[in-house]
């Protein structure tokens, strides 16, 4: 038992080993501590998804999580996204070909949801989209442009 | 959030002596999604947190010996609506199971956490009462089991005694033909916590079952063997009757935001009476 | 120049940054030495504080500071953008729910979260608070605001905060056929931007410099001038882009109190509130409205006669304006001989009520559209009819003496009706709608905008806008790219920066493109007038020889690239052109708002729903929202602020509202018990189309578009409940509950 740990985690496909206060959210840990601030806090209730992160293949809501949890687990945040040479992905050029990202500010938690749907459903129909993406809100409400955002990158999966 | 120790034990044996050692300073974590947000607010402020998710005995595991189903208790919302056999055997509990939060909060949150909270709105109470679940619980004095109805207490209270945790769900595999329907209550279509949970099922021998939450201290369960619920073509007065009786002990919230006790009430007769329809069908389907 | 330039569906300029989480927000910057700091509020509205307490918090290591209003100058500096009414903090009484009363400032954030719970505030609540229109004109009602505050005004003794005439034509000398009078609500909401407000300060050198999630930079930065008596150079405001603004980001609110944090520490503090606290920072000023509206028995418009009584909250903010904007266009779109129009900024112990998308006109077309269709009703006319019947046409002076028509709206109408098919048989138990949304755009303005034509024939453009997710910055650029043949990709956008980017006057009514745009377009024709002049002094030809057009310089007999004429025009040193632009609308104290509208937001909504006769659950089926917009600078941006501001009007239709206990407190803080859109709610289908006519007074004839889709989602969604399942509901949102209220009482 202790109040710090020190853990082993991959993140963005990278092991790292770092020690963390017992405490401490996921989501703290990333923003403050490792300097990965694309994931977003806002309402760290579990609500708004903005600080969604892939862990071991699951969305997750970075803010409901202690970073002990994550000891041994991979873990993808938005900054994990685009390709090794530092190409867009398809889903975020997607985003982009689609006007999807307004304000920009849930837009790392839309693209790790969608990731996570891709991921699991490469040809989700539209309901699935919405479905999945539900847990990720978006004030400027650009739930229309996300979601053909995520359709068209998963059609160009398909050529 | 204050500090704590955090404790990964690796058997249910060290994590019963843990909780035993610290009795109310204690806090068991499994998903984490109300326990995070009740230790920021500081609404709970444990010396220790009791992580349960490095127990081999517990990891994420869905078993099935031919006659049970036991779901262990740090097994996710996700892992229970994508197994094969609790579709197949239990629908309803899959449709209570994918409306409790987001995708998000789904591959987090655990069935007995869901349970063990003592929430009245808690999703999965209705179908549990329903499929006659009992739980599985180690402790100090070695493990027994219980009922679900005799589990689930009260807002926020459990059967659970000190240095007591629940390992595991575990749902007999009917042996009749059951047709069984999840609904709830909510003030949108996106993630919302329910004004209104309710399960129905209707079974051999014109049973019909109804468990129902969110509108008092805890989920209830009521039977009715007269066989008119379960009647496809029993009048409507008949059953009206009966839904009044079954619906007599609901007792709402005055101080609700998400919905007026009158409201409660009535949405409880339509919804019951959809879910009874649907359980009919399924039943009919089943049979 | 469509690949890159004007009507372009260009991809968003900062979107990049978006897609890989590099994107800069305010909480996403750190500053070496960096205090946190954490708010101290009571649980109550409206209370007297006695004594503040400090010993406990001072004991938690770290904390370097706990301010109270006593550290502060006194008497405690108020500030505001129309009254300076708000102080930095809580001054002897708190007047709403979270208002601030202490702050902690320390080297952690959890350690100013932990003391900031031990600073124990002595505090008696006060009874008697006011927290409805009601409450607040009971003669016995306590004085919201401090009566010296407003010492001459008239209205200093009420809980009035001032009242507005406006209108036309004699009312009470009409006659009418029939006459309709109702009383409608709307609820107060909140703006629910993604990002919670933040603020920062850091001293700087003999000045400050100042971070914020704001919409207003430059406000900001003579807020602070003022009340920190410093010059306007010494103030440098940094306003990253906001994370969504939607008007609540508009004003300042903490940065003065984390001004003087960090004046006095000496060091960087920062505030960044919770989403429970942005709750009680900033809303939607709710509103009761009653109309009386006259019609002859064609349809014909006689009178409107209107009461608004807007519920604003304990300091005014901006909600003054709010109440004037919101109400000098009562009277909608439509030819009326005659109007009358009270209207009221009513104070009350609640969060103070801000600017927010729509700005008021939102609450009052609730009332107005849908007291027409019961007109139409109780006519038997169609209610597509009676509005194209009474629509004024474009360059009809629909408000007499003022400016007319600006568009063809029938067009809007029109193709609102033919898109959710007005004349097509209806399904048995659903129900359509139709209203009409109309908003004056900036009254007054004053935008700067320099270009610089760097020596390799990259551009830089340097606007004051702030781009909250509007997309400002893509279309200054493809302007830019348009009026200088300039490739996007070859055009930065600099923002937020006030010691860099010249003035702006702000980001709001929907005015950067035409407002801000115009200055950009200006000073790219002040670098083509440059750059013709240095062409013609190098080739020595007559500067009339000299065309520029397309990215093409073309002087006889020989045709160069904007690049090449640059270069050569500047020589071996290089250099750059510099050009600058302004768009100034001045104000006009003769006109009712200060100054005419610079153009009218109009909008169509088209709804097509039904509901759940058991529950009372609405499900749109189909919106349709047809904007006049002039021009679609980018299309793509166009359709994602017009949907977008439709699903926000469906939020405080179907489903927000503050929910209050007796006390005056909030009970639905946060995410859980404040419910927006999310993607499950959307219309099942839904459609945004535009009206092109180039008829806006912005460059290549664009208009603004931001606010145009909220306006009349309310009463086209009433309007279609009515005609699904008969039953009228004048208070919002239509909530299940409310509409299974609706069809219990009637049955």
């Amino acid at each position: 038992m202790s109040e710090s740990l020190i853990i082993e985690a991959t993140i963005n496909g990278f092991r790292r080993s770092f020690e963390v206060a017992v405490h401490h959210t996921l989501l703290d840990v990333l923003r403050d501590q490792l300097g990965l601030t694309g994931t977003k806090e806002c309402c760290v209730v579990g609500e708004c998804g903005a600080c969604s992160v892939i862990v071991d293949g699951r969305p997750m809501n970075s803010c409901l999580m202690l970073a002990v949890e994550v000891d041994g687990a991979e873990v993808t945040t938005v900054e994990g996204l685009a390709l090794g040479d530092g190409h867009l992905s398809p889903l975020q050029g997607a985003f982009l070909d689609a006007g999807a990202a307004q304000c920009g500010f849930c837009i790392p938690g839309q693209l790790i949801a969608a990731q996570a749907l891709l991921d699991r459903i490469p040809h989700p129909t539209i309901d699935e989209i919405h479905e999945a993406m539900a847990g990720n809100l978006c004030r400027c409400a650009g739930y229309e442009q996300i979601a053909k955002a995520v359709q068209a990158a998963a059609e160009a999966a398909n050529s | 959030m204050k500090t704590f120790e955090y404790a990964r034990p690796s058997t249910v044996a060290e994590a019963v002596a843990l909780l035993e050692q610290h009795g109310p300073d204690a806090e068991l974590l499994a998903g984490g999604t109300d326990l995070v947000i009740e230790m920021r607010n500081a609404w709970k402020v444990p010396k220790v947190v009791i992580d349960l998710k490095r127990i081999d005995e517990l990891r994420p595991a869905i078993r099935e010996n031919g006659q049970w189903i036991s779901i262990s208790s740090t097994t996710v919302m996700t892992d229970i609506a994508e197994d094969a056999r609790i579709q197949k055997y239990f629908p309803a509990l899959v449709e209570s199971a994918v409306v409790v939060g987001s995708v998000q909060i789904r591959a987090r949150a655990t069935l007995a956490g869901n349970i063990c909270n003592g929430s009245p709105a808690a999703d999965t109470a209705p179908p549990l009462l329903i499929y006659r679940a009992v739980v599985a619980i180690a402790g100090p004095a070695g493990r027994h089991k219980i009922p679900i109805d005799d589990f689930i207490v009260g807002p926020g209270k459990v059967a659970l005694g000190r240095g007591e945790l629940v390992t595991g769900i575990e749902l007999p595999i009917p042996r009749q033909p059951i047709g069984a329907a999840y609904t709830r209550l909510t003030r949108r279509r996106g993630t919302d916590l329910a004004s209104i949970t309710l399960c129905c099922s209707v079974e051999e021998g014109g049973v019909a079952r109804i468990a129902y939450g969110s509108v008092g201290p805890r989920a209830v369960l009521v039977e009715d063997s007269s066989g008119v619920l379960a009647d496809p073509g029993a009048p409507d007065e008949r059953k009206s009757e009966i839904l009044d009786e079954v619906f007599a002990d609901a007792s709402p919230s005055l101080r609700s935001m998400r919905a007026s006790p009158d409201y409660r009430r009535a949405m409880l007769r339509v919804l019951g009476a959809r879910a009874l329809q649907t359980a009919i069908d399924r039943f009919g389907d089943a049979s | 120049m469509k690949a890159d330039g004007i009507g372009a569906a260009a991809h968003r300029l900062g979107g990049i940054g978006r897609v890989t989480g590099h994107q800069q927000y305010l909480a996403d910057i750190r500053l070496a030495d960096m205090l946190h700091v954490k708010l101290v509020k009571l649980d109550c509205a409206r209370a007297r504080i006695v004594s503040v307490d400090k010993s406990a918090a001072e004991q938690v290591p770290g904390v370097r500071l706990i301010m109270t209003a006593d550290d502060l100058p006194q008497p405690v500096p108020r500030f505001g953008p129309q009254f300076q009414d708000r102080p930095i903090l809580a001054d002897g009484e708190t007047k709403y729910h979270g208002e601030p009363v202490a702050a902690v400032a320390a080297d952690t954030k959890e350690a100013a979260e932990e003391a900031a719970r031990l600073v124990v505030v002595e505090h008696e609540v006060l009874e008697g608070g006011v927290f409805s229109v009601a409450d607040a004109l009971d003669p016995g009602a306590p004085l919201v605001q401090d009566p010296s505050i407003r010492a001459d005004d008239q209205w200093a003794r009420t809980n009035i905060l001032r009242e507005h005439r406006f209108g036309w034509g004699d009312v009470d000398a009409q006659e009418a056929d029939l006459v309709i009078e109702n009383l409608y609500e709307f609820p107060m909401v909140t703006h629910f931007a993604i990002e919670p407000h933040g603020f920062m300060a850091a001293p700087d050198g003999e000045g400050i410099a100042v971070w914020s999630t704001i919409q207003h930079p430059y406000l900001l930065q003579k807020t602070i001038g003022k009340l920190l008596k410093l010059p306007l150079s010494k103030v440098r405001v940094f306003a990253p882009d906001p994370g969504g603004g939607f008007g609540g980001k508009q004003n300042p609110k903490l940065e003065p109190l984390v001004a003087y944090i960090a004046l006095h520490t000496g060091r960087p503090a920062r505030l960044v509130l919770t989403l429970e606290e942005t709750f009680q920072a900033v809303r939607r000023a709710s509103a009761e409205v009653t109309v009386r509206t006259g019609l002859n028995s064609d349809g014909t418009l006689v009178f409107e006669d209107f009461e608004c009584n807007f519920l604003i909250g304990a300091y005014v903010d901006i909600a003054d304006r709010v109440v004037t904007k919101g109400s000098y266009l009562a009277a909608g779109p439509y030819r009326v001989p005659a109007v009358r129009i009270v209207a009221r900024g009513i104070l009350s112990h609640t969060t103070p009520s801000t600017a927010f998308r729509g700005f008021g006109i939102p609450q009052v077309t609730w009332a107005r559209e849908s007291n027409l269709d019961e007109g139409a009703r109780a006519l038997g006319i169609d209610r597509l009819e009676i509005r194209l019947h009474n629509l004024a046409e474009k360059g009809e002076e629909f408000v007499p003496g003022d400016t007319p028509a600006d568009g063809h709206w029938v067009q809007s109408v029109q193709r609102a009706a033919e898109l959710i098919g007005w004349d097509q048989p209806l399904a048995p138990g659903r129900g359509r709608g139709i209203a009409l949304g109309l908003k004056s755009g900036p009254t007054t303005g004053l935008s700067y905008s320099t270009v610089r034509l760097l020596a390799d024939g990259s551009v830089l453009v340097f606007s004051g806008t702030s781009d909250m997710g509007q997309g400002a910055r893509t279309v200054f650029a493809q302007i830019a790219s348009q009026e200088l043949g300039v490739p996007l990709d070859r055009i930065s956008v600099v923002m937020g920066d006030s010691s860099v980017v010249p003035y702006d006057q702000q980001t709001s009514a929907s005015r950067s493109s035409v407002l801000m745009g115009t200055a950009v377009f200006n000073a790219c024709l002040d670098i083509r007038n440059k750059l013709t002049a240095l062409i013609a002094a190098r080739f020595e030809v007559p500067e009339s020889d000299i065309s520029i057009e397309g990215g093409v310089v073309r002087i006889p007999d020989v045709e160069m690239t904007i690049t090449e004429a640059l270069q050569a025009g500047l020589g071996p040193l290089g250099g750059e052109l510099v050009g600058n632009g302004e768009m100034r609308k001045d104000k006009d104290p003769s006109h009712p708002l200060g100054g005419s509208a610079a153009f009218f937001e109009f909008n169509t909504t088209a709804i097509e729903l039904e509901v759940d006769p058991g529950t009372g659950e609405i499900t749109i089926l189909r919106h349709i929202t047809v904007g006049d917009v002039g021009t679609a600078l980018n299309p793509l941006q166009v359709a994602g602020q017009d949907e977008g501001a439709a699903i926000m009007g469906l939020g405080h239709t179907l489903m927000e509202h503050y929910i209050f206990d007796e006390d005056g407190r909030i009970r639905n803080l946060g995410a859980i018990d404040y419910r927006i859109p999310t993607s499950m709610d959307l219309p099942l289908q839904m459609r945004s189309d535009s009206i092109e006519n180039a008829d806006g007074p912005g460059p290549y004839g664009v208009k603004g578009i931001s606010e145009g889709a909220l306006l009349a989602v309310s009463p086209a969604v009433g309007s279609a409940v009515t005609e699904a399942t008969g039953l009228i509901i004048r208070d919002l949102p239509l909530t299940p509950q409310r509409v299974w209220e609706a069809m219990t009482e009637r049955a």
